[in-house]
C-alpha cells in the first residue's frame, strides 16, 4: 500500500500505522510524568533539599497526584477572555507536540512476529522540516492562549514568546544544516545509519552547541524562559489557565523537551547506535534511544538549576548577533569541508 | 480518502480567504489567513509536494504570519470600524483591477487546468517532491532566477537594517524615570540621605525638573 499524502521512507499497512500511533502516544504520555518527578527530585538535590517525598514510595507518585489534582479542577475562564480561542489554544499546543513526537526514530525497521515494522511514527522524506512545521503551528498555541486570556501578563508573555521563538528558530534550523550536509540525507533514520562510524557530535560540535542553546529558547526553558518569567509576568501566557487546560500547556512543554532531546540524540548522538561497535539485538534499540534522551533531559534540568534567567535584550542580541553568525559559519565550513573531502 | 481530504482543504482555503476580507476584527482576519495558508499546505501535500508544503507552513504560517499577528495584536485591538472608500477614483479603479485579475485567472485556468481534470495526471517520479530534486533544479535549470531572488532578499534585508539603525546626530531618546516622578521629594531615599536628591533640589533653582531627581535616585 502506498501512502496517500507524500513519499515516506517506509510505509506499513494502515492497521500497523494506527497501532503504532497509539503506542507512541502512550509512550509519550507516560514519559512526561517520569520527567516531572525526575525534574523535581533533581532540583531538590541541586538545591540541597529532598524534593517531593510524601506521595507513594520515595515520593514517586507525586506527578500522578499533581495530574489528578489538575484534571479534577473545575474549568474556568476570565470574563475578559475570548471563549473559543481560550479553549482552542492549549489544544493546539498539545496536538502539535504529540504530532512532532512521531518523527523520533526509536529504531530501524524490525521484524515483529513476521511483520516488518518501523520503530518510529513516520519516516518523512523532509525529516527535520516536519519538526519545524509543527513548531511553527505550536507558536499559535502560545500566542492565542496569551491573547485570548484578556490579561496584560498573558499578553506580554505571549509577545515575548513570539519574538523569542522566531528569533531562535532561525539559529536552530541553521545549526542542523551541517548534520544534513554531512549525512547527505534528510531522513532521520538514514542520518542515524550514516553515523555508523562516528557520531556527529564530534565533527558537528559547533552545530550541537548552537542547537542545544536554541532548543533551550525554543522550549521556553531556563535560562530562556522569558515567556513565563514568574518574577515579572506571574506565569506568562498561561497566567489565566487552570485545571486541565493548564495541564495541557504543561504537558506540551515537557513533551517538547523530550522531543528536542530525541532530535539531539538522533542527529548528534547516533540514535539507537551504541559506541565501540557493540551490536545488540534490535529490541535493545528503543531502550538505547530512551536512555540517551533522558541524559539530555538531565542536562536540561541541570542547566535550570544552575543558570539564572537572561534579560530580554540580552536574549535578543545573543540570538541574532552571536548564535546566528556561528550557525551560519558552521554551515559554510561544513559545506566547504564536505566538498573538499569528496 | 484523498477526495475527502481535498474537499476539507479546499473548503478551508476558500473559507479562510473569504474570512480575511469579511471579518471586521483585524486579529481574526490574520487568524483566518493562517487557516487559509495551512489549508494550502494540505493541498500541496495532496499533490505529493511535501517539501513545498513544509516550507509553506514554516515560512508563511511560521514566520510571515507571526509578524502580522505581532503587529495586529499590539496596535489593532481598538475595534475601529472599517472606513468606507471616499475617493471616487478608487471606487472605479478597485473593481476594475479586481476584474482584470479575475479575467487573468480565468484565462490561465481555462487555458491549461481544465483539460487535465479528466485525465489521469502525469506519472510521478520515484522521489518526486523530495528536497533533493528541488535543490537540483534550483541549482541547474533555475539557477539565474534563484540567484536573482536571493539577491533581492539580501538587498531587502540590508535595506531594513539601514532603515532601523540608530542615526548619528539625533538626540538620545528621553527616558523618564517613573520612580522619580512618582515619589514626592523628601521621602527618605538613600540618595537624599547621602546629600543628593531632596537637599540639593531644595537649594537648586525652581526650574529644576523632576527627571533630574529621578537620575539622582538612580
Amino acid at each position: 500500500m502506498s501512502p496517500i499524502l507524500a513519499v515516506v521512507g517506509y510505509a506499513e499497512p494502515w492497521w500497523i500505522a494506527i497501532l503504532k500511533s497509539v503506542i507512541i502516544f502512550a509512550v509519550a504520555l507516560s514519559m512526561v510524568p517520569v520527567v516531572l518527578i525526575v525534574e523535581r527530585k533533581l532540583l531538590g538535590r541541586f538545591q540541597g533539599r529532598y524534593g517531593p517525598n510524601r506521595v507513594g514510595p520515595m515520593g514517586m507518585m507525586q506527578p500522578l497526584a499533581d495530574i489528578g489534582k489538575l484534571i479534577t479542577k473545575a474549568p474556568f475562564r476570565p470574563t475578559t477572555s475570548i471563549g473559543f480561542l481560550f479553549i482552542l489554544a492549549p489544544a493546539i499546543s498539545m496536538i502539535t507536540a504529540v504530532a512532532a513526537f512521531a518523527i523520533i526514530p526509536f529504531g530501524n525497521v524490525v521484524d515483529i512476529a513476521g511483520t516488518p515494522v518501523g520503530l518510529y511514527g513516520i519516516d518523512v522524506g523532509i525529516g527535520p522540516l516536519y519538526l519545524f512545521a509543527f513548531g511553527a503551528v505550536a507558536f499559535y498555541g502560545i500566542m492565542l492562549g496569551g491573547w485570548a486570556s484578556g490579561s496584560k501578563y498573558s499578553f506580554l508573555g505571549s509577545m515575548r514568546a513570539a519574538a523569542q521563538l522566531i528569533s531562535y528558530e532561525v539559529a536552530q534550523g541553521l545549526s542542523i544544516v551541517g548534520v544534513i550536509i554531512t549525512a547527505g540525507t534528510l531522513s532521520l533514520t538514514e542520518i542515524v545509519e550514516a553515523q555508523e562510524g562516528m557520531w556527529y557530535f564530534i565533527p558537528q560540535f559547533v552545530g550541537l552547541i548552537v542547537f542545544m542553546v536554541a532548543s533551550f529558547a525554543e522550549t521556553n526553558r531556563t535560562p530562556f524562559d522569558l515567556a513565563e518569567a514568574d518574577a515579572e509576568l506571574v506565569g506568562g501566557y498561561n497566567t489565566e489557565y487552570g485545571g486541565s487546560r493548564f495541564a495541557s500547556y504543561f504537558f506540551a512543554e515537557y513533551l517538547n523537551v523530550l522531543i528536542v532531546s530525541g532530535i539531539a540524540t538522533t542527529l548528534f548522538f547516533g540514535g539507537w547506535l551504541l559506541p565501540f561497535g557493540i551490536d545488540p539485538p534490535t529490541w535493545v534499540d528503543p531502550i538505547v534511544v530512551l536512555v540517551k534522551m533522558f541524559a539530555f533531559v538531565f542536562f536540561f534540568i541541570w542547566v535550570r538549576a544552575t543558570l539564572p534567567r537572561l534579560r530580554y535584550d540580552q536574549l535578543m542580541s545573543f540570538g541574532w548577533k552571536i548564535l546566528l553568525p556561528i550557525a551560519t559559519l558552521n554551515t559554510l565550513i561544513t559545506a566547504i569541508v564536505v566538498v573538499a573531502i569528496d | 480518502m484523498v477526495e475527502i481530504l481535498f474537499f476539507i482543504a479546499a473548503i478551508g482555503a476558500i473559507a479562510g480567504a473569504v474570512g480575511v476580507v469579511v471579518l471586521e476584527n483585524p486579529f481574526y482576519s490574520v487568524l483566518s489567513l493562517v487557516a487559509h495558508l495551512l489549508s494550502l499546505a494540505l493541498l500541496f501535500l495532496l499533490l505529493e509536494a511535501q517539501f513545498v508544503a513544509a516550507v509553506q507552513v514554516v515560512v508563511y504560517a511560521g514566520a510571515v504570519m507571526v509578524l502580522y499577528v505581532f503587529v495586529v495584536s499590539y496596535v489593532g485591538g481598538q475595534n475601529l470600524p472599517i472606513r468606507a472608500v471616499n475617493s471616487p477614483s478608487l471606487r472605479i479603479a478597485a473593481p476594475l483591477f479586481a476584474f482584470c485579475l479575475f479575467v487573468e485567472l480565468m484565462i490561465a485556468t481555462l487555458g491549461t487546468g481544465l483539460s487535465a481534470i479528466s485525465s489521469e495526471g502525469p506519472k510521478l517520479a520515484a522521489n518526486y517532491g523530495e528536497p533533493e530534486q528541488i535543490g537540483e533544479l534550483l541549482l541547474t535549470k533555475f539557477l539565474l532566477p534563484f540567484e536573482v531572488a536571493s539577491f533581492l532578499l539580501l538587498i531587502a534585508a540590508v535595506g531594513a537594517v539601514m532603515l532601523a539603525r540608530r542615526r548619528r546626530g539625533l538626540d538620545e531618546p528621553e527616558v523618564p524615570a517613573p520612580l522619580g516622578l512618582l515619589r514626592p521629594a523628601g521621602t527618605g531615599t538613600m540618595a537624599e540621605s547621602a546629600g543628593g536628591g531632596f537637599f540639593r533640589k531644595s537649594t537648586a533653582s525652581a526650574s529644576d525638573d523632576s527627571t533630574s531627581t529621578g537620575r539622582d535616585l538612580g
